[in-house]
């Protein structure tokens, strides 16, 4: 008797699993496939949810305009939104699901570094391309030719603001850091150190904090002892925002340093008037960056009623680039791993400036890794409550 | 040595959160012997709930802080009806992984009403004497708002309060009965389940209050519960579980180690070598800081 | 546990044995359709084999972590730790120092058991729940470590990258079927194991310590020696699940290892039902595979896809409130 129960049971799950039909409307025979599915993996849930939001809703805008303008060839491009909850153990289980789905072309994700390492064996072993437009680990593309990224990884944009305080910002003397441990915030922190050291910056104190805390006043306090001139907060707007604020009640009169991750409009919310004179890099400003990056950003604050952030942008930027690759390479007639094999192919062929993608995000062109290359990088500064590009930009780099 | 003077007081802010938060945990752990994990969650929505009633209903400080007190009172004393008073008579693991469901559906519903990104109480709306320029200049520069003298004067209050509450009236002597017995307690006429229901509101309350106090001081997110939870239900063991002075106390301890580790020793390891401590003391004085021996409780 | 060779328990075995081919049929049958453009609305083969891989390393380390708290009645809530030493050892052995995983398995086991021993020495004492929060303390400790030091780990976030998957003559083992047979095999040992020790004296002694240590201890049971026992085996447990999971996932970091871990393969055993080995397997298949089946699709409409852990967490509510001493009901003792 129990073991039929047990047996029922294990049938049970294996018969949910089965039914889990993936999407209904196209369960049934089709011709030729009316619309083109790409997914997008990221922590919707867990401790990195509200990065999550903010891609679902990058993607979300760029797949509307796409299909407002009558699709990818006249075939509607739609997302499939997968749960990584921000693990690796998930990522692999979304990995491996969506690898085998044999409607999905593409895969725009995941946002973790962890992440996307974790799906980076399973992508490679089924042939579809996972475009990140979040894992800044230095090593995340290494290894695969399915896996590229469009943003610049840390030791880059470690490297860019160690120099840019050397030469630009000559009279602090002093600088401490503040990370995230984290992948993100602990890999640039790593990059930044090695280059200031390299170039002689005076590092006076390295301090690190955990995500899912929310009082720095204890590593605040301790810094301040040190009295640097500058703190470069390596980590992400939802914590930066919380230090500079705590860092100013703690009587801290330095000035702020941060990276791409602390260019949100949160930011500012957050902060309050403790955001005032922060510079921070990004691969974009929204009023440099030309009309298009401006009219996305009115159009997301239109359909989603919230700013764009970062990630945001580059998750429009990754989905514009999939459907342009789609638009060019996609052939009805062709198997599904020769189209996602034309998409890899098209990704690996964007390998010069000319050739590049030119998105909100600027132009996107990738090295033999699969690693954007020559991303310009912006210095911004806030400035009465709002982002400004900063008088002077350092353009190229030792 | 102006710095020493800050990291104590920035340890003595977080100690009376995390002391607020485990007085719940200890209250109803010495009830019932269940580690109440959706106690953390309790304290989330506290928060969330005075900031709905204060951002959204526009209703003055003074007035949503006791409100959400009392609705989050009813949300603990609601999670005790539906989901731990069926297994009063079951095994204490089954309570136990109902709590971690609580915690986790809890958590969960909270992201899907308020999203994920963090919130906080903007200053418009807040009365100006929480505002972090409204500050004591403490010799050595550094400045004390007095939002955080608010914190640990409250969190002190709350706390001797709750100690004359227990102490000197009548449902005090009914709870400390129950914690010694629950059966002769109930055959003496006390109504076990009411004075149950009576330590979640309590729990929930205080829990609430913390709640506020991270939404003032910091920012509100449906994860806070869990980092602060466990710190406090740290403190709660560190003081002896069942004992309500120890986890004041051990609010206090978990607090100051917490700061002073991330200050001079490393950063890194923050809570961590508050565990540590934590572990030190369990390990040479099994049952907590003013524990009785009742080891036999498993 | 009967042993019978009855027709039912063949086909059982069967089913077992050639899972992975009946998952494979459904992915060529899958492809052989999609060439005519029809889409079976059905998650692939491969994919429900790795979560099928997925749920008996979840029913190993049940099955594991069942022996200290259902055999000897011990709250543990820092079993992961043990599940995070294994990993790291085997991972940094074979990716750091090109160790063969064939010797970084026994590796990881031995240090797993190790270290069981070593969090067992200062905890013989405690009971309860304060022996709970001292696994606990453990076991975040171990996790800040392989967090902060890097210089051991190599990576940010314990991050441990391109573990070399195991071969034999020069066979990689890196599909996912070649996985489900090595954990099976595992399980099938760890379960013997277990099965073992618990219809033996040892066994015998540990649920005496369960029901009353001090009437244990006068007649004559060495408690200490056999919880410390208990912890070893039990840690080896989970270090063998770490070594397993180091280069099934290829990368590993820290978050792998968080407590959330700990307290799911804790529920594992309390909703299976406490002490019972088929029960922890039962829990561990149905946790280990429920975030799966609830991801958005046929269960939950896409439009609530976030509310997957709320209604993880409310089922688990409402399995204990009807079955409160687990699936496996057995009289409660």
């Amino acid at each position: 008797m129990r073991n039929w129960l047990v047996g029922l049971l294990i049938v049970g799950f294996v018969s949910i699993l089965g039914c889990q039909a993936q999407d209904r409307s196209t369960s049934q025979t089709q011709r030729a496939p009316r619309e083109l599915k790409v997914a997008v993996a990221a922590p919707f849930t867990g401790n990195a949810a509200a990065f999550g939001e903010m891609i679902r809703r990058g993607a979300e805008l760029q797949a509307k305009e796409i299909n407002d303008a009558g699709g990818v060839n006249g075939m509607k491009l739609m997302l499939v939104f997968e749960d990584d909850a921000g693990k690796d153990a998930e990522a692999s289980l979304v990995a491996e699901r969506i690898a085998n789905n044999l409607q999905i072309l593409a895969v725009v994700g995941h946002f973790n570094s962890s992440c996307s390492l974790a799906g980076k064996p399973i992508y490679q072993r089924a042939g579809i391309v996972e475009l990140s437009p979040g894992s800044t680990n230095v090593n995340v593309c290494e290894g695969s030719d399915w896996t590229f990224r469009n943003l610049y990884r840390d030791d880059f944009q470690g490297k860019f603001i160690a120099q840019y305080i050397d030469k630009i910002l000559t009279d602090l003397q002093s600088v401490a850091v503040f990370f995230d441990n984290d992948d993100y915030g602990r890999g640039l922190r790593n990059a930044f150190v090695e280059e200031a050291e390299k170039i002689g910056l005076n590092l006076v104190a390295s301090e690190a904090y955990d995500r899912d805390n929310t009082d720095f006043k204890a590593q605040l306090t301790s810094i301040k002892a040190k009295n640097p001139d500058a703190i470069f907060i390596s980590g992400l707007y939802s914590e930066a925002g919380l230090i500079a604020k705590q860092a100013r009640e703690t009587g801290i009169t330095a000035q702020f340093f941060g990276a791409d991750g602390v260019d949100s409009p949160d930011f500012l919310t957050i902060a309050g008037s403790a955001a005032e004179g922060t510079y921070l890099t990004t691969p974009f400003t929204f009023g440099a960056a030309g009309e298009d990056a401006l009219q996305m950003a009115a159009n997301f604050e239109e359909m989603h009623g919230v700013a764009p952030d970062t990630w945001a942008a580059l998750t429009y930027d990754a989905v514009g680039m999939i459907a342009d690759a789609l638009e060019k390479t996609y052939n009805p007639e062709a198997s599904v791993a020769d189209n996602r094999k034309s998409i890899r192919d098209h990704l690996a062929s964007l390998d010069t400036p000319e050739e590049g993608y030119k998105g909100v995000t600027g132009l996107t062109y990738f090295d033999t890794n699969g690693d954007t290359v020559n991303k310009p990088a912006y210095v911004k500064i806030v400035k009465d409550g709002q982002f400004v590009a900063a008088g002077q930009q350092l353009l190229e780099l030792d | 040595m102006s710095q020493f003077l800050e990291q104590i007081i920035n340890g003595l802010v977080l100690g009376g959160i995390y002391a607020l938060i485990a007085v719940g945990y200890t209250m109803v752990y010495g009830i019932i012997q269940l580690i109440n994990f959706a106690h953390g969650e309790i304290f989330m929505f506290g928060a969330y709930i005075a900031l709905m009633l204060i951002t959204v209903f526009g209703i003055p400080f003074w007035i949503a802080l006791p409100l959400s007190m009392i609705l989050c009172g009813m949300l603990g004393m609601l999670i005790d009806l539906v989901a731990y008073r069926p297994l009063r008579n079951a095994p204490r693991l089954s309570a136990l992984i109902t709590a971690i469901g609580m915690s986790l559906a809890l958590q969960n519903l909270a992201r899907m009403i308020w999203s994920a990104r963090p919130r906080q109480f903007s200053p418009e709306v807040l009365p100006t004497i929480f505002l972090s320029q409204n500050a004591v200049t403490l010799p050595g520069g550094a400045s004390l708002p007095y939002r955080d003298v608010f914190i640990m004067v409250l969190a002190l209050v709350l706390m001797v309060a709750l100690n004359r509450l227990i102490y000197l009236t009548k449902i005090g002597k009914a709870m400390r009965a129950c914690a010694q017995n629950p059966v002769a307690a109930n055959l003496m006429g006390i109504r076990t389940n009411r004075v149950i229901a009576i330590t979640f509101i309590i729990g929930s309350a205080l829990g609430a209050v913390a709640g506020i106090m991270v939404g003032l001081r910091e920012v509100v997110t449906p994860t806070m519960g869990y980092y602060k939870g466990v710190a406090a239900f740290a403190a709660a063991v560190l003081g002896g579980i069942g004992n309500i002075t120890g986890a004041m106390l051990g609010g206090i301890i978990i607090g100051l180690a917490e700061v002073f580790g991330a200050g001079y020793i490393s950063s890194g390891y923050r809570l961590a070598i508050a565990y540590i401590i934590m572990i030190g003391v369990i390990v040479i004085r099994p049952s907590g800081l003013f524990g009785k021996s009742t080891g036999h409780r498993a | 546990m009967k042993n019978q060779l009855t027709p039912k328990n063949i086909t059982f075995g069967l089913f077992i044995c050639f899972l992975p081919l009946l998952m494979y049929g459904i992915d060529a049958i899958a492809l052989f359709l999609s060439h005519r453009n029809i889409y079976l609305g059905f998650p692939s083969g491969d994919y429900m084999l790795r979560i099928i891989v997925r749920a008996y390393l979840y029913m190993l380390l049940a099955i594991g972590l069942n022996i200290v708290c259902g055999f000897t009645g011990l709250l543990d809530l820092g079993y992961v730790g043990f599940y995070l030493i294994g990993g790291y050892t085997a991972g940094l052995l074979m990716a750091r120092l090109g160790v063969n995983y064939w010797i970084a398995l026994p590796l990881a086991v031995l240090n797993g058991a190790l270290w069981g021993l070593l969090r067992g020495a200062p905890t013989l004492r405690l009971t309860g729940d304060y022996f709970a929060i001292v696994t606990f303390g453990f076991a975040e400790l171990l996790f800040r470590i392989v967090k902060n030091e890097q210089w051991l780990i190599g990576g940010p976030n314990g991050l441990v990258r391109d573990i070399p998957p195991p071969s034999i003559l020069g066979v990689v083992f890196n599909q996912n079927w070649h996985n489900y047979y090595h954990i099976l095999i595992l399980l099938i040992l760890v379960v013997f194991i277990a099965y073992r020790l618990q219809h033996s004296r040892v066994g015998r002694a540990w649920v005496a310590i369960r029901e009353d240590e001090q009437a244990a201890e006068s007649m004559g049971i060495n408690v200490s020696r056999y919880k410390a026992l208990a912890f070893a085996v039990s840690a080896a447990i989970g270090g063998l699940g770490g070594g397993f999971v180091a280069q099934f996932q290829v990368n590993i970091s820290a978050p792998f290892f968080e407590f959330w871990e700990s307290i799911l393969i804790l529920c594992m055993v309390v909703l299976g039902g406490m002490g019972s080995i088929r029960g922890a397997m039962i829990g561990a298949a149905i946790l280990g595979s429920l975030g799966e089946v609830l991801r958005p699709g046929f269960i939950i409409p896409y439009q609530f896809g976030g509310s997957r852990y709320l209604i993880f967490g409310l089922i688990l509510i409402l399995l204990m409130r009807f079955r409160p001493g687990g699936l496996t009901l057995r009289k409660a003792s």
